[in-house]
């Protein structure tokens, strides 16, 4: 009983995180339709930038999250300004292969200049704590805070979205761009603002992650899709959606402790065979298949 | 008759464009007798390897407009169906090449179908989870060697095998590529002056319109997916024959499916020249960049930084790829 | 007068330096060395490159103070001094690029050797492709014993593979279970009988995988679980956790260095309490592991090739061990110390050679004999089998089993637990609390 609970606790806290992960996706494609390949790369900055503010100054790994919040902001909007903007007037085609050179350029640049080995946050408040609530569940103090600080973040941006001024502007960007500029909102601050938020929050999430997870240069990707997973099921431009696909996309990858709990509950030696751990992520790229395929708006979507 | 007259029918192209065609030709074909490095043939089989599947993948990605971005599964398919029938039943190449080819077809149809109900970006990233998912698949699956992969022993063949296709020297595999190559481009040469062809350029325009004049769209798509598979398998079976060591992680992985959208976009998607060009600029610039410049310890991912930097620069500018600067510099001068 | 002077002088200068710089050129050996400098085994990269460093160091120099025949001379004796220089090649962990790399070695630098690669999938491309071309190849610390099942006639491996130190692990579980151990009272069976395996899913740690249920089928122990998993993850809490729910006695492991680094520490996070943990070497061996992990690896059990306390049984060990802590900062590894070897194993082979043929290196290597107390590595000797069917693997190596414990001095370090007679400490049983 008690790997069907931890296996559920588990899924829900890292779905929360992966949730926010995906919150700044969301909010860039419903802006302004553009699919950033490049997403998972911020992540991989913010994680970079949290670890190494960490070990530079000794300071608190949680205390550097406003920084990098505000680094992904710039980055973001940097990245806008510089180049995404050039993107939009081209075809679809020009905007992935765009944001994918812009993957590489960032994943090889921090090549670069990292290096490519592991590295991991070995000291800080939480690391390495865990909090056991009995019932063999163990919370990783880490990534309980991790959790917290992305439901905060998520209620954050719903905030700012829905009662702002400036939120109203960026919907109104998402639902139709023109009839926004004759409102007179100035669309090409909304898209780098959009962008400027989607960076912060992935790379907010980022310094949350590298609390529990090593980073390295290549990372990125595998976010990236589950990003687009989530994304997906939550439908591209929700932001209540992302963090409710978020938790079932944690639950996802749980699959395997699910499968343990039916291995041991009824003792049934073939499925101890099965390799249900290899497989961890492939369950996101199914669901995020038969999802698209059946329903293309998702839970909560209203963009086709 | 007329299929193989209008494969053969380059006559729609400018004279110049005939002559640099022909030129290239020339010296693919007698590029093994010249006295370069190994190195150097490496490359030159991987330009051919990617320029046709470039080719394939240009007829869904660049005349059908539907950027597809999961292509290593089929990469996989082929090399794997002709490792196994290899190792296990000694079967030749020439068998088990189009064997792969109906297995990836196969797949490609009952993938294809369900796929074809999305568009643009979505379409785009469900290809990759197709194609991570298989790759997931392959390497926990026991038949096929799992994550260990499969090897094609030296020491079973005796090479210059033709049936089987192993050889010592690169120089066999190279000419029995470009005869492949030769072959890709007729084939592509007709497709595009064939009916599928036409189909597609004016899905790719407008699909409404094509669908009110009576095409079948979503079926053509898919007919034009599966003759893409079919490229890409069989170079895959060609690949399994030539490194003679597959695994999921290095053949099917998400690299090769980006790489060969990356090559066909770049050279210009939808024209026939298009994958080729792209193919021979990437492919030796990504060979020799890291020659130079990732061997000094301190420098690495510098290359890939530069090859990042065009890709962004030709996605901002001029999106149809150097074949599109071409006919854009053509349009202007004719002015 | 002057003019055809000065001449004769310059064409005399010219064939004075030039004549003597092409016969040195000549005596110079190429031997290719293939090994993951960069990539998630990084860290053991940089050992296995300076243990080659230094064995080609000592045999292209006089040096007396080591007891080793190459030490003796400078350069390969038999031919006439000819030194060795290794060209490195990084293959990243990529089993296509390594071969690729070792395509180029043999075609383009034309090596008269080849060396390397630590990671067992990319021995196995890199062997495969030094077969096609007929060029030797000496592997010094691959362990799938896979490689040496192909029946190739160009690949000889100095290492023991994994099904002797599969079998060195189960000796040790079946020495607990009759009170063997030193400083550890008989442990009954059925107290230490439940284990369950986490191996990285390649070449490498699959076969490691089927070795263990193979022994443990043989000795009489209980495989609840055993699961792959990819190195390169993020994340291995679910699999730990998939461990965990097994309640395996003993935890046994086949991890690369970073991902060795992230199961402790999810062990740790998640609180296992297993009463044994054990590590294939590989990971659970490069310094990196103590360095990131501290205190925590007290306890846990790697099989290794080398450790410090070897120096006690041998001298040249320490003499090289010396040497090698003052050029880098750290003793010898597993992995340092078996490149080294690897090294050294080359230099005795063109001894025995005495040029660069391949026919003739193949003769010298299939006849070599390299006596024990020659080498770093506490082996009987190196000589490889020529027939049955694992052709060109070395029959005389062995292997230890190490644990982490703290000395009195607050330094952690491998103490000697396996084999029985040469055990340097007390055992720590059971695994202690994180």
């Amino acid at each position: 009983m008690d790997i069907l609970l931890s296996s559920i606790v588990a899924g829900l806290l890292i779905g929360m995180v992966l949730a926010i992960v995906a919150l700044g996706l969301t909010i860039i494609f419903g802006v302004m339709d553009i699919v950033n390949f490049a997403h998972g790369e911020f992540l991989m900055i913010g994680m970079y930038t949290g670890l190494l503010t960490a070990q530079a100054t000794g300071m608190d790994p949680l205390l550097t999250l406003p920084l990098a919040a505000a680094v992904g902001c710039l980055l973001g909007i940097l990245c806008y300004v510089g180049f995404v903007k050039f993107l939009l007037r081209g075809p679809m085609i020009a905007q992935l292969l765009g944001t994918f050179g812009l993957m590489l350029f960032l994943r090889n640049l921090a090549l670069l200049i990292f290096g490519s080995e592991d590295r991991a946050l070995h000291h800080g408040i939480l690391v390495g704590k865990s909090f056991d609530i009995g019932m063999g569940i163990i919370i990783p103090a880490t990534k309980l805070a991790a959790a917290g600080l992305s439901v905060l973040a998520f209620w954050g941006v719903w905030l700012l979205m829905n009662r702002t001024k400036i939120g109203k502007a960026l919907r109104a960007t998402a639902l139709n761009a023109q009839g926004a500029r004759y409102m007179g909102i100035p669309i090409e601050r909304m898209n780098a603002l959009a962008w400027g938020i989607g960076g912060g929050t992935v790379s907010v999430a980022g310094a949350l992650i590298v609390n529990f997870w090593s980073v390295n240069p290549f990372m990125g990707l595998l976010f990236t899709m589950i990003a687009f997973a989530i994304v997906a099921l939550g439908g591209f431009g929700s932001v209540p959606g992302a963090f409710f696909a978020g938790l079932v996309v944690g639950m996802i990858t749980e699959i395997p402790g699910f499968w343990d709990f039916f291995t041991y509950t009824f003792n049934l030696d073939w499925m101890a065979d099965v390799p249900m751990t290899s497989f961890k992520y492939m369950w996101v790229y199914l669901a995020y298949f038969v999802i698209m395929v059946l329903r293309p708006r998702g839970l909560f979507g209203w963009k086709q | 008759m007329e299929t193989i007259r209008n494969a053969l029918d380059f006559s729609d192209f400018p004279r110049i464009d005939l002559i640099g065609a022909g030129l290239v030709l020339i010296f693919l074909l007698i590029f093994p007798l010249l006295p370069l490095s190994a190195f150097a043939m490496a490359t030159m089989i991987q330009f051919l390897m990617f320029s046709i599947y470039g080719m394939g993948w240009n007829t869904i990605g660049g005349y059908g407009g539907q950027v597809d971005l999961g292509k290593a599964q089929y990469v996989g398919i082929g090399a794997y169906t002709t490792s196994v029938m290899l190792i296990r039943w000694d079967i030749p190449f020439w068998v088990s090449m189009p064997i792969g080819v109906c297995f990836a077809v196969g797949w490609s149809f009952i993938i294809g179908y369900p796929l074809f109900r999305l568009k643009g970006h979505y379409f785009a990233i469900a290809t990759i989870a197709t194609s991570l998912v298989l790759k997931d698949l392959f390497e926990a699956w026991n038949f096929v060697g799992a994550a260990r992969g499969l090897e094609i022993s030296p020491i079973k063949y005796r090479p210059p095998d033709f049936l089987r296709l192993i050889f010592k020297e690169d120089i066999y595999y190279y000419y029995v590529l470009l005869g492949l190559f030769i072959i890709g481009l007729f084939y592509i040469n007709w497709f595009r002056k064939s009916r599928l062809g036409f189909q597609l350029r004016c899905i790719k325009d407008n699909e409404n319109v094509a669908e009110s004049l009576g095409i079948n769209v979503r079926w053509a798509k898919v007919k034009t997916y599966a003759i893409a598979t079919a490229f890409v398998s069989v170079v895959g079976s060609f690949h399994a024959c030539y490194i003679k060591n597959i695994e999921p992680e290095d053949t099917m992985s998400l690299s090769i499916s980006i790489l060969i959208a990356l090559m066909a976009m770049l050279g210009g998607a939808g024209s026939l020249w298009g994958p080729i060009i792209g193919a021979g600029i990437l492919i030796p610039l990504k060979s020799y960049l890291k020659e130079w410049l990732g061997a000094k310890a301190g420098l690495v991912g510098i290359d890939l930084i530069i090859y990042a930097i065009i890709i962004m620069l030709v996605s901002a500018y001029e999106p149809r790829g150097i074949w599109g600067i071409v006919e854009k510099v053509r349009r202007r001068k004719r002015r | 007068m002057m003019k055809s002077a000065s001449k004769f002088l310059a064409i005399l200068l010219i064939v004075g330096v030039i004549v003597p710089a092409a016969a040195l050129a000549e005596r110079e050996i190429k031997i290719g060395a293939i090994y993951p400098l960069t990539g998630g085994a990084a860290a053991a990269g940089r050992e296995l490159r300076a243990g080659a460093e230094l064995a080609a160091e000592i045999v292209n120099n006089v040096m007396p103070d080591i007891d080793m025949s190459m030490a003796k001379s400078s350069g390969i004796k038999n031919m006439g001094g000819a030194k060795i220089t290794l060209i490195f090649k990084d293959h990243e962990g990529n089993p296509t690029l390594g071969a690729d790399l070792a395509k180029k070695l043999i075609l383009d630098d034309k090596v008269d050797g080849i060396l390397g690669c630590y990671h067992s999938s990319v021995t196995k491309t890199v062997s495969s492709v030094a077969e096609q071309y007929g060029v030797p190849m000496i592997n010094g610390s691959s362990t799938s014993p896979e490689l040496t099942k192909r029946g190739f006639k160009w690949f000889w491996r100095t290492t023991p593979h994994d099904v002797w130190f599969t079998k060195d692990l189960f000796e040790l579980l079946k020495g607990l279970s009759e009170g063997k151990v030193k400083g550890v009272k008989t442990i009954p069976k059925n107290e230490l009988i439940n284990l369950a395996s986490a191996c990285e899913k390649t070449e490498w740690g699959s076969f490691v995988s089927e070795v263990i249920e193979q022994f443990a089928k043989e000795y009489g122990y209980n495989v609840r679980k055993s699961l792959l998993y990819a190195k390169e993850a993020p994340d291995l809490s679910s699999e730990v956790r998939s461990l965990k729910a097994a309640k395996p006695d003993a935890m046994l492991f086949a991890s690369y260095t970073s991902d060795a680094i992230l199961m402790v520490k999810t062990l740790k996070a998640q609180k296992i309490q297993p009463k044994l943990i054990w590590g294939q070497d590989a990971g659970f061996e490069t310094p990196e592991f103590k360095s990131a992990l501290g205190d925590s690896i007290v306890g846990i059990l790697t099989r290794t090739v080398f450790l410090p306390q070897v120096v006690q049984l041998k001298e040249v060990a320490g003499q090289v061990n010396s040497l090698y802590k003052a050029k880098v900062g750290n003793d010898l590894t597993g992995a340092s110390a078996r490149s080294f070897t690897g090294v050294q194993t080359w230099v005795h082979v063109l001894e025995k050679a005495g040029s660069t043929q391949p026919a003739d290196i193949q003769k010298a290597a299939n006849a070599l004999q390299i006596p024990g107390n020659e080498l770093v590595v506490p082996w009987a000797g190196i000589k490889f089998a020529t027939s049955g069917d694992e052709i060109g693997q070395n029959v005389l190596g062995s292997g230890l089993i190490g644990q982490y414990q703290k000395s009195p001095d607050g330094q952690i370090g491998l103490q000697i637990i396996y084999p029985f007679d040469v055990a340097s400490a007390d055992m720590i049983y059971p695994f202690p609390k994180f």
